[in-house]
């Protein structure tokens, strides 16, 4: 499949998979755009353009905090991982996206 | 800590470092370089892909530093709206706090602004932290004369290296008669280099050149603001115009800024004094106070010590009188404000303490509005607010109020900094108290620590989180009604009370106490003033007694005037000048005779109805020196009343030689100051000690009423002289007395205020108290409990917190109390009767503002309270 635009990605979408890839553990901005490009089976390509001030948005909301270490390629990096409210926010945002996503294919499977 | 840390970077965000943001975004391009060097690529061309791939990196921290600053903007707009919101739901608490912090901000910046002025800002001078002023001293103690001679002045300057000018002025009062009437005129005398020492230049016209500070050189003035203003209406053709000054004329060269007002805002006229006057080259003819500019960089130390160096060095030169000699020096800045510093920081404790007091009186108001709004607080926080945001939206409102406050307080400031220029007599650099940005930034600054202190408390504990949930289901709450911080802020509140009133307490007795003393001398119904004369005149001695005695006598022969006489300083202004004399010639080693030298005509006695004890007055003529000594000195140095007809001799070396036999004894009086044990004192029979001296004139009725007549006569007597300084003596001992009296009463104000505000916590949160426990009230009163015993509950509570706070308040007032030694009188710092009034004051007040809320707690009906459940 080809790789979607950004601007196909809906308004939210994006913090929303930000917080389930760092969900799973510390993780820096390179490993974050690389996940979601793995599991998305490269359909769903971050541009760095909007990653990076995602996640400084995300870290200012106190949803996700910020610690600098090391990579597994022995560079300084900055891992981000989810704080209590990050993962209230990412337990909510998920609900949401389910109810609205379950709507939008009721829609489309019912309205023939 | 940690908390704290998060909530300062919350109000204040961190800003994103654009450091860590290239490290991020350079961790990111390496780890996508190394991507496709795995798949095959060169280092180079993989670097270049990864960059490609990026894009514009700049791009890429704009936005970030954008979603930084746009939270920060949105966190403020939210809780700028939040907190006037909170103000405009509750105008009455808001507006009673914003009012209490207006007045306590307002009173703090304003005496901040005082002491800004006076003590912490530098001297108008350029660079004025380099001058000081430098003094001959007796290292025998033998005279007090710190003067410095003309010669000696020269010789400092010449031979020094760590100053880079030295200077000195005297001040002659004198007439100036070239206008249609005498006018009083002030002009400083002064030494060569006198404008380079104060580094300023006339605004107009030019210094003096070096021929005109030599002796007969061309002569020469320069004017002040206020004289040019006064005299030439600001006319610039003044300059080059001739001034006739007592015996002298000159002509005007240049006028000075109006800033410059040195030695005092008096001046009028400078003018060169020659130091190669033939009269002023002998060694003795001391009159310069001294003034050096230090070189930049040299310590004031540095200084004094190369002075030192420089005088001994005069010393073997001159071992007489120069050995003798030492020279001290101060900042010119200590010399002039050095007296005012320790009342202005006793003010400024207190008014200090007082905004404490405000601040946790409305710390415990605010306790007590967060507990009500736990209802509010729940919701938010069910609403996904974090504990952080409350605490941030609770504080925003109290900066709020605090912002309010200090706004309305810089009103205050502004009225107090017109206030303190009226006591200019009294406060050194009074006029140079404005209100200015940098007290706005010091009552900015009280306004955030304000908050901080005030909210900081309440906002964490109101927002609790078991608290807050525990209470999401109703209003009702057994949790809070034990308080035992809001009681705590009761009892700070009382003990700064309490400390305050201590120490007003201990001033007032003090006031009392010289209220009570007889000064020895009768002050009342005496008029003085001062006739102008030039220290030119005094090369003719006999003249200037002759003219003072005509003068004398042409007063006396006024009806209504009883007695007159003249004084080299005034009775009861402190202005002690210590001498030390010989007894028949002798000296006793080891036990030095030092007496107080004051200089009075023959009438004084009677003028001050000062007593004669022993012996006869004194008499002055051409062939006689007497001198009267008073009891203390008859005591201390004679054994009483064997005294009479022994000589008298000063023991140092100096112009103005005390010598005479004793006549007889006098009563002892309170020359240097009601507040100050009389002295041993020489009493030198001679009306003319200078030329100018003050005239006291015993009235039968208001002296005052006298002051018309005595000055047309003056007039008539010596038409070419200003009569000038005319004020009852009773007022020039008042005005000796206004510092204390000032302080006395802004501290008395000011523990009047936190006894005040003490009360009105104790009676807030006393009724907080009942409100809360409403219905615990009910059930008691239903279950057969006496409403007294109720009453009596909660004035237990009260003044048990008032207790605890008088008792902390004496330990701090007894820790205090000894910042205020030298300022009290007939007091000991540890007054038993002040301490025991205060504690009977305050449990008195805290009892009957107790009693209020007690009552109305008792008096819940308990039906209709149990019902509301």
């Amino acid at each position: 499949m080809a790789p979607l635009e950004k601007a196909d990605l809906l308004q939210g979408t994006l913090d929303l998979l930000i917080l389930k890839v760092v969900a799973l553990g510390p993780v820096h901005g390179y490993g974050i755009s690389q996940r979601i490009r793995q599991i998305s089976d490269a359909v769903l390509l971050v541009q760095q353009g909007s990653l990076y001030p995602a996640l400084h948005r995300l870290e200012k909301r106190g949803w996700l905090a910020a610690d600098w270490g090391e990579s597994e390629n022995g560079r300084q990096a900055k891992f981000y991982r989810l704080s209590a409210a990050g993962r209230k926010q990412l337990a909510t945002e998920q609900e949401t996206w389910n109810r609205l996503s379950k709507a939008v294919v009721q829609i489309l499977e019912t309205a023939h | 800590m940690e908390g704290l840390r998060r909530l300062f970077h919350r109000l204040v965000p961190r800003s994103v470092s654009d450091d860590a943001m290239d490290r991020e975004i350079g961790h990111h391009i390496a780890e996508l370089a190394q991507s496709y060097i795995a798949q095959g690529l060169t280092p180079d061309e993989a670097h270049r892909r990864a960059m490609l791939e990026f894009g514009g990196c700049e791009q890429v921290k704009q936005t970030i530093r954008e979603v930084h600053v746009s939270a920060l903007a949105e966190s403020i707009a939210f809780n700028a709206q939040a907190a006037s919101r909170f103000l405009r739901k509750s105008p009455t608490f808001s507006i009673a706090v914003i009012l209490t912090l207006a007045l306590a901000i307002g009173a703090n910046s304003a005496v901040f602004s005082a002491i800004d002025a006076v003590i912490l800002r530098p001297l108008p001078y350029p660079s004025g932290d380099q001058l000081a002023v430098l003094y001959q001293h007796d290292a025998k103690g033998r005279d007090a004369n710190h003067f410095v001679a003309p010669v000696r002045l020269e010789d400092w300057n010449r031979m020094n290296s760590t100053f880079q000018a030295i200077s000195g002025y005297y001040l002659d009062d004198l007439s100036e008669t070239s206008g249609s009437l005498p006018e009083r005129v002030t002009e400083a005398l002064v030494a060569p280099r006198f404008l380079q020492v104060m580094e300023v230049s006339p605004a107009l016209g030019r210094p003096f050149t070096r021929e005109e500070e030599h002796w007969a050189g061309p002569d020469a003035v320069l004017i002040s603001d206020g004289f040019w203003e006064r005299r030439f209406h600001r006319d610039p053709s003044a300059l080059g115009k001739r001034l006739k000054v007592g015996t002298f004329s000159y002509s005007i060269v240049g006028i000075m800024p109006p800033s410059f007002q040195f030695p005092n805002r008096d001046v009028d006229l400078w003018a060169p004094s020659a130091p190669d006057a033939p009269y002023a080259l002998r060694r003795e003819a001391t009159w310069f106070t001294v003034i050096g500019r230090l070189k930049p960089g040299v310590t004031l130390q540095a200084g004094t010590a190369d002075l030192a160096t420089v005088q001994s060095q005069l010393g073997k030169q001159f071992p007489k009188p120069d050995a003798d000699l030492i020279v001290q020096t101060e900042p010119l800045k200590e010399t002039i404000v050095g007296g005012v510093r320790s009342s202005l920081l006793l003010v400024y404790g207190s008014v200090s303490l007082l905004l404490l007091i405000a601040c946790s009186n409305i710390a415990a108001l605010l306790l007590a509005r967060t507990a009500e709004r736990e209802h509010e607080i729940s919701i938010r926080y069910s609403l996904g607010a974090s504990r952080m945001s409350i605490v941030t939206q609770l504080l925003s409102e109290v900066f709020a109020l605090a912002l309010l406050g200090s706004l309305t307080g810089l009103l205050v400031a502004a009225g107090a900094s017109h206030a303190f220029h009226l006591l200019a007599k009294t406060l050194p650099r009074a006029e140079e108290i404005t209100l200015n940005w940098r007290v706005a930034v010091y009552s900015l600054t009280a306004a955030v620590a304000t908050t901080i202190l005030c909210g900081l408390f309440p906002a964490l504990r109101g927002t609790r989180r078991g608290l807050a949930q525990g209470l999401a289901s109703g209003s009702r709450t057994q949790a809070s009604t034990r308080n035992p911080l809001q009681w705590a802020l009761v009892m700070v509140q009382v003990t700064l009370a309490v400390t305050l009133l201590i120490g007003a307490g201990l001033l007032l007795r003090s006031l009392q106490a010289i209220a009570r003393v007889y000064p020895g001398f009768d002050p009342t119904h005496v008029l003085t003033f001062q006739v102008s004369g030039s220290w030119g005149e005094t090369s003719d001695m006999k003249g200037v007694v002759q003219r003072i005695d005509r003068t004398l006598d042409g007063l006396r022969a006024l009806p209504g005037v009883t007695d007159v006489a003249t004084s080299g300083t005034l009775p009861g202004v402190s202005s002690l000048y210590q001498t030390e004399f010989k007894i028949d010639g002798n000296v006793q080693p080891g036990h030095p005779i030092l007496a107080d030298n004051r200089f009075v005509s023959v009438g004084y006695f009677g003028a001050m109805q000062i007593p004669l004890l022993v012996g006869e007055t004194c008499r002055q003529t051409p062939s006689t020196n007497d001198v009267m000594v008073n009891r203390a000195f008859a005591d201390r140095y004679m054994s009483g009343a064997s005294a009479v007809g022994h000589q008298l001799s000063a023991a140092a070396y100096n112009d103005f030689q005390t010598q005479g036999m004793i006549r007889g004894i006098v009563g002892d009086a309170r020359e240097e100051g009601l507040n100050i044990l009389p002295v041993p004192t020489v009493y030198s029979c001679f009306n003319a000690p200078n030329p100018f001296p003050n005239y006291l004139v015993r009235t039968q009725g208001d002296p005052m009423a006298m002051a018309e007549t005595i000055r047309r006569r003056i007039h008539e007597l010596e038409p070419s002289r200003s009569v000038y300084g005319i004020s009852s003596l009773q007022e020039h001992l008042d005005d000796a007395s206004t510092e204390n009296r000032l302080r006395t009463t802004l501290l008395s104000l000011f523990a009047a205020t936190a006894v005040a505000l003490a009360c009105i916590g104790l009676y807030g949160t006393l009724s907080y108290m009942g409100r809360l426990r409403q219905r615990e009230v009910g059930v008691r009163l239903a279950l057969g409990a006496l409403r007294s015993q109720i009453v009596a509950r909660f004035l237990f509570q009260g003044i048990r917190a008032a207790v605890i706070g008088c008792l902390a308040g004496l330990a701090l007032g007894l820790g205090l109390s000894r910042f205020l030694t030298g300022m009290l009188y007939g007091v000991t710092a540890l007054d038993p009767t002040t301490y025991a009034s205060v504690i009977c004051l305050i449990l008195l007040v805290a009892a009957l503002a107790s009693l209020v809320p007690s009552v109305r707690a008792a008096s819940v009906e308990p039906v209709k309270v149990l019902r509301e459940d």
